[in-house]
């Protein structure tokens, strides 16, 4: 046969219907599939990670947690997913120290144990959570509820998320400074995450807390902070794909206000680099920054009286270095393993470094000394 | 059940490796998380490894073993509904080529010994050709009788591409919407890239296995290729490949290969083999089928019906 247009050749025999081949196909069982339905997960996962947390102050490590955790999530049924996790810190070590000019400092020690459950129901492109928590400490309960809804356009471009969620703590410091104290809060979230083009994925979520109750450290000397704290989140995620050298970019800006008065911005940026077809690594930086709460007070050390105290009588006043005026960096890298197609192991490693005269756009709190520490994280999962 | 993962074109885009049918195949699934992607493919993977376990006549557990072995017994096999409407669906393929495409013509692989690359002789051949014939076959909806000692047959005209079909029915079912389940180069797209647009299919090229001869751009549908290249031996400068008219009992000539898109990989399949075994009227016939096609001539010419280059 010649390399010609076979366009004109008409057909040799009519008999065969048009098209009959594919018609006849057609009548095949289980070929065609038009049911699209929001997709639960058929596999489950279990996975178990010991986290490491060692931070120190110059001359002085302060405190170590060790934290094995374990996380399963099981299909339950066609359309339910269960979700369960539980974490059992371990921590010992020195209380916060005012300043770089005390050595010694007295030793706390604690273990704290947390669990999650979650179920989750799927509808078509609906799908609807509910979740608990608790976290159990030797003189402080929390217990959390909360319920989100996700709705997917029926292009899955865009995905829509709301949550909300209740917290009530009960307060019982072993020094009996207060007795069946409690704190509450409420939790709304709202989310929208948008592919953008086919390498850009951009999300935005705000969330805000109003909590009220006992905000107070029991085991500082004074410290005494409002009875309300309103906090309000703002969260923009973009993650963008280099097609050409097969990295993914993930940045976000997150925005933090509280009633407290603290103002706290965070950048981070990392980059997702498959090595070869089994390892991914995934570098990261992170900067943050924020201004002290109203009623921080710069710890001055007192010579005679010992440990910090505040000027004058204020109503309100705490000197926990969290509120003070810091700035932040964290740099720290992610290498995970696919052994096989269930097996996977992950390695991170994160420093952590945090110094009052990094703060952005103000000046630090003073007397601070530098805070650093070290994040190790091994972990292992498995699909079953 | 190995299968082996590799990162497509983004953080999005996952594909799955793995073999059945003695075939090289991928899932290929993007604009999904890895995890829900894996859990996916797994399905589709074990739907694939279902079908090829079902009807593999390699097992001798397999229905179409099982029909195989009582031939020429008079024993009627009985058959689910999924075998009877295969065997339906081998039925009409049967009637609209008019004989060409014919499941108990793989008798004639004991005549032809590509590994040996020896021609048959003529009486060896004509003694093959005599135990083919689909219009033999005792049926009823749930049973299956093969008359003749020594006859056979086999879904491997259309059991990959039927495969494939049933692994994207249930990709789709679970709400992929982009992505290609390619079962050793017959293939079915579930949609387009997450970014609308259409993926792009190399074409083996029939005499260069390492190269492609063409593309074909496809957002949905099927594509299956058939070609002289697949098993073959040549004798005095003449090849001699696995496609054989049931009528003769000798290999196709006049085409290289011949790709099909149409909506269904099981049709595309079908209609690329019929295709070449009609030869010179391959044109003709699927223009009757009205679907864009892609051959590649005698002497390595490429020809496009309905598919922009």
């Amino acid at each position: 046969m010649a390399a010609t247009d076979h366009d004109d050749i008409q057909p040799a025999d009519a008999r065969p219907r048009l098209g009959s081949i594919t018609l006849a196909a057609l009548a095949l069982p289980g070929l065609l599939n038009v049911a699209h339905a929001e997709s639960a997960p058929t596999d489950g996962v279990i996975s178990v990670k010991l986290q490491s947390y060692d931070d120190r102050q110059p001359g002085l490590d302060r405190i170590r947690v060790i934290a094995p955790s374990l996380y399963v999530l099981a299909p339950v049924a066609s359309n339910w997913a269960l979700e369960a996790s539980l974490v059992h810190d371990d921590i010992s070590g020195a209380s916060p120290r005012w300043h770089s000019a005390i050595s010694g400092a007295s030793h706390m020690s604690d273990h704290r144990t947390a669990g999650t459950a979650r179920v989750t129901r799927y509808f078509d492109r609906v799908s609807v959570g509910v979740g608990g928590a608790f976290s159990e400490e030797r003189d402080y309960r929390s217990r959390a509820a909360s319920l989100d809804v996700r709705w997917s356009t029926p292009d899955n471009n865009t995905t829509l998320y709301l949550g909300a969620g209740l917290t009530r703590d009960d307060i019982n410091p072993v020094n009996g400074v207060v007795e069946n104290e409690h704190k509450r809060s409420n939790e709304f979230m709202i989310g929208v995450t948008q592919a953008w083009t086919k390498n850009d994925l951009v999300q935005l979520n705000v969330g805000h807390v109003a909590a009220s109750g006992y905000f107070n450290d029991p085991y500082k000397l004074v410290d005494k902070r409002p009875r309300e704290r309103d906090q309000t989140t703002v969260l923009a995620r973009w993650n963008h794909h280099i097609e050409p050298l097969g990295v993914t970019i993930r940045s976000s800006y997150r925005f933090y206000r509280d009633t407290f008065g603290i103002r706290a911005h965070t950048a981070t940026v990392e980059g997702v680099h498959p090595l070869g077809e089994r390892f991914t690594l995934t570098p990261s930086l992170r900067y943050y920054t924020q201004g002290k709460a109203d009623f921080y007070y710069d710890p001055v050390y007192d010579p005679v009286i010992g440990e910090p105290y505040p000027p004058g009588r204020p109503r309100l006043s705490s000197s926990d270095h969290r509120l003070s005026a810091f700035g932040a960096i964290t740099v720290g890298a992610k290498i995970e393993w696919r052994i096989d197609s269930r097996w996977s192991a992950d390695f991170k490693y994160e420093r952590y470094e945090q110094r009052s005269n990094w703060r952005l756009g103000g000046n630090g709190s003073p007397g601070l000394a530098r805070l650093s520490a070290d994040i190790l994280q091994i972990g292992f999962s498995r699909r079953f | 059940m190995d299968v082996e993962y590799a990162a497509g074109d983004d953080a999005e885009d996952h594909r799955f490796r793995f073999t059945a049918m003695a075939s090289p195949c991928e899932v290929r699934l993007a604009g999904l998380p890895r995890a829900l992607a894996t859990a996916h493919a797994e399905i589709a993977i074990a739907e694939v490894r279902r079908v090829e376990h079902k009807y593999s006549r390699y097992r001798p557990d397999s229905i179409v073993s099982r029909i195989n072995a009582a031939a020429g017994s008079g024993e009627a096999v009985e058959v689910d509904a999924e075998t009877s409407q295969l065997l339906d669906f081998a039925a009409q393929l049967h009637a609209l080529s008019e004989g060409r495409f014919d499941i108990t013509s793989g008798v004639l692989r004991r005549a032809w010994d590509f590994r040996s690359a020896r021609i048959p002789t003529p009486y060896a051949l004509a003694e093959a050709v005599a135990q083919i014939g689909w219009p033999r076959v005792q049926r009823t909806p749930e049973t299956v009788v093969l008359p003749d000692a020594g006859m056979e047959i086999d879904f491997g005209g259309f059991g990959k591409e039927y495969a494939a079909d049933r692994a994207a029915a249930l990709l789709e079912r679970d709400g992929a919407t982009s992505g290609i389940v390619n079962l050793g180069g017959d293939l079915r797209v579930l949609g387009p890239r997450p970014d609308g647009s259409a993926w792009s299919i190399g074409i083996q090229h029939p005499r260069a296995p390492e190269r492609t001869i063409a593309s074909i751009r496809l957002a949905r549908g099927a594509l299956a290729t058939s070609g002289d290249y697949e098993r073959f031996f040549e004798v005095n400068g003449k090849r001699y490949c696995h496609i054989l008219n049931p009528a003769t009992g000798w290999p196709v000539q006049g085409w290289q290969s011949i790709s099909v898109v149409a909506p269904l990989c099981v049709a595309a399949g079908a209609m690329s083999t019929i295709a070449l075994l009609h030869e010179d009227t391959a044109p003709a016939f699927l223009a009757s089928q009205q679907v864009a096609w892609l051959g590649v001539d005698r002497d390595g010419d490429v020809i496009r019906h309905g598919l922009p280059a």
